[in-house]
């Protein structure tokens, strides 16, 4: 707790370390345990101001070096909330460092399991994109030598509409492989670290990356199966069984001892089920093997190449609107929340990818090729003008495409121009081969 | 995109969230009279938003507040378990004398599993008395910990002024050695921040990052910091 002299007025003067430059300390944004933060001006722009108590420095020793070192190196990707400079304010025994300041826009990550009307709503696609953004602004961590510590709920920020993240709290990370200052969070701790045989490090926050995954895409933990719903009262020994000692994926289909028990977990096997099988392979591999064995949890590039298919492959329930992840091979073809059978939706497919066609949506350049990011627009999916059940993909590039439509010789597609989504039909944009799956309009 | 976007149906699950009880036991006898008992309800009400939000982080967790008075005897004040979100408060009055015992009795038997529906985590029990229990404190306090409940419980003291029972607080606090001592509230600010930081750091645990072994050390570690040492003890 912070004795009242200790927190800072508004209007008091702070100056940075490295770049010697004078700024103002505004209202507080915000209070936890290590400090607080403040709304910081300096040279016409505003930042945020972290804090901390004194006693906080006091205890966490080595805090000062790890933002030390964090400054020096800079950020990993601009979607880190990252430590600009440390900032010392003269009579004042503790220090602070200056970051940038949140886009109010985002919303905590935590909104996605609030109870109505609180609850941060996002489609199947959106989830499977901020897990994307997660995963890949972790790879740009991990890479840079460093390690997370503390992957939870309270410090990753969403933006409902874009589905783009923002990582805050840095001041926890830490060159992988120096000692951890923290623990983590219940839930999200490792169980190594639960049974408290390890500190935090790269091969920790992969396994706390993976809960931060489950629970955007199912919100639900992935060890709460049965066994957590017969602990009436759970004490510190039980919760130590649960994430720690005795971890059971809720999904594991050898030890079903933590199974989903129904009807109060339908709705979580529905996502399960509702998901394509490369995602699931990896979720179970996180929670199975991945419980006591760290060198095989699941990497940022296997997440991240994941959920980048998955979220171009959704479809939704005719009957229903329930939304899945679309698998052209996939044995069952029914609905997991109603059942109804599942018509095969129009969709291109590239390589390995499968990339749904909904009409109106815009095929982009990274939907086709996935060494580029560009999200220009390609092709879009438009029905015809006289015939609204049938459905063509329009060049909206400007070269023609070359494309190839079974019982038909080759034609090009000029720029403007639609070609329907017949099966089998092969479309070369660039490039890019592409093929139409589309069992719905077999040519004749 | 698709054109009829439909979220997880995650409501049945939601439904079973786990509970966090929390229970005041709060000292209403005649030498709470006047100021004192005015200054633990400017606590409760300024403790209550703080408390919210704190709750509010962890949304996998329902906290259920309940609050018993005890003078020259022990009643609720809040009977029903109170969802934090919808907490509103209401003065308590001063008057009589200090049957800690039966406070104790009560709390004990509204804690016990078989009155307690669905899941929970261990409730987080809060005592805060200035003076010494005039009724049969020994044997409530056998019947107390005989609920698992009340074992597992975490359990707050705050010690309001300077003429109060601190052997019946540790007891009921039952913390191994040099583990959670009660806090000492000499002044309407440390009782103000003393009811902020019971009521709220149990909860918060839920949802904090810890650096310390477990749960229980962390809470003791961070009540060390709480009030601010005496003037008489550090100048």
């Amino acid at each position: 707790m912070a004795s009242p002299d200790e927190a800072l007025k508004p209007g008091t003067r702070f100056r940075t370390r490295n770049g010697r430059r004078e700024g103002e300390v505004g209202t507080v944004l915000g209070a936890g345990g290590q400090g607080a933060v403040y709304l910081a001006r300096m040279g016409g722009g505003e930042f945020a101001l972290k804090w901390y108590h004194d006693y906080y420095v006091d205890l966490d020793t080595g805090l000062f070096a790890r933002l030390s070192s964090a400054v020096k190196r800079g950020a990993p990707d601009n979607r880190f909330l990252w430590p600009l400079d440390l900032v010392d304010i003269e009579g004042q025994r503790s220090f602070g460092y200056l970051m940038p300041l949140r886009d109010a826009a985002y919303a905590g990550m935590r909104d996605l399991i609030a109870p109505p009307p609180q609850r941060l709503e996002l489609d199947l696609p959106q989830r499977l994109l901020a897990c994307e953004h997660i995963a890949q602004c972790f790879l740009e961590l991990h890479a840079a030598g460093f390690c997370y510590q503390d992957i939870n709920f309270g410090n990753i920020f969403l933006h409902p509409q874009t589905a783009d993240v923002l990582i805050c709290d840095n001041d926890n990370v830490n060159i992988d492989g120096a000692d951890a200052s923290i623990y983590g969070t219940r839930k999200f701790m490792a169980p190594e670290v639960v049974r408290r045989e390890t500190l935090p490090c790269t091969k920790t926050d992969l396994f706390s990356m993976a809960v931060m995954f489950f629970y955007v895409s199912f919100a639900w933990h992935p060890l709460d199966g049965r066994r957590e719903l017969e602990i009436k009262l759970l004490d510190a020994a039980a919760e130590e069984r649960l994430y720690g000692t005795e971890p059971v994926f809720i999904f594991d289909t050898v030890n079903t001892a933590n199974g989903l028990l129904s009807p109060m977990h339908d709705a979580i096997a529905n996502r399960w089920h509702s998901l394509n099988s490369e995602l699931r392979a990896l979720f179970d591999r996180s929670f199975t093997v991945g419980l006591f064995t760290p060198g095989r949890r699941v990497h940022e590039y296997e997440w991240r190449s994941a959920f980048a298919s998955a979220r171009r492959a959704v479809s939704s329930c005719a009957a229903c609107g329930y939304q899945y992840v679309y698998e052209p091979d996939a044995e069952s073809a029914d609905c997991a929340r109603c059942a109804a059978s599942l018509s095969p939706p129009a969709a291109l497919r590239v390589g390995r990818r499968v990339i749904t066609l909904p009409a109106g949506r815009g095929v982009t350049v990274a939907d086709i090729d996935e060494r580029q990011s560009s999200e220009r627009i390609v092709g879009e999916v438009q029905a015809h003008p006289s015939k609204p059940q049938i459905l063509g993909l329009a060049n909206r590039t400007e070269a023609p495409w070359r494309v190839e439509i079974p019982g038909y010789s080759a034609a090009a597609i000029p720029p403007g121009k639609t070609v329907r989504l017949l099966h089998g039909t092969a479309i070369a944009i660039g490039d890019r081969h592409l093929t139409v799956s589309n069992p719905q309009d077999v040519p004749s | 995109m698709n054109d009829r976007p439909v979220t997880p149906a995650l409501d049945a699950a939601l439904l079973s969230r786990r509970q966090l009880h929390v229970v005041l036991a709060l000292d209403c006898s005649g030498s709470m009279r006047g100021e004192r008992i005015a200054s633990l309800n400017y606590a409760i009400r300024s403790a209550i938003p703080e408390l919210q939000a704190v709750a509010a982080d962890n949304p996998e967790v329902r906290v259920l507040v309940r609050v018993l008075r005890f003078g020259t005897v022990a009643r609720w004040h809040i009977e029903e378990p109170c969802p934090v979100e919808e907490l509103e408060w209401e003065d308590l009055q001063a008057g009589g004398e200090t049957a800690m015992g039966s406070a104790l009795r009560l709390v004990g038997e509204a804690l016990d599993p078989a009155r307690l529906e669905g899941r929970q985590l261990p409730p987080v029990i809060v005592l805060a008395s200035d003076g010494y229990p005039t009724d049969d404190i020994d044997r409530a306090m056998a019947d107390f910990f005989s609920h698992e409940t009340v074992a597992k419980a975490t359990r707050i003291a705050i010690a309001i002024g300077s003429n109060t029972d601190l052997e019946t607080l540790e007891r009921f606090i039952d913390a191994p050695e040099g583990r959670l001592k009660p806090l000492r509230a000499n002044n309407a600010p440390d009782l103000v921040k003393s009811i902020k930081w019971a009521t709220t750091a149990p909860v918060k645990a839920t949802s904090s990052p810890t650096n310390a072994p477990d749960n229980a050390s962390a809470l003791a570690a961070e009540s060390t910091r709480v009030l601010e040492p005496d003037s008489s003890v550090v100048w």
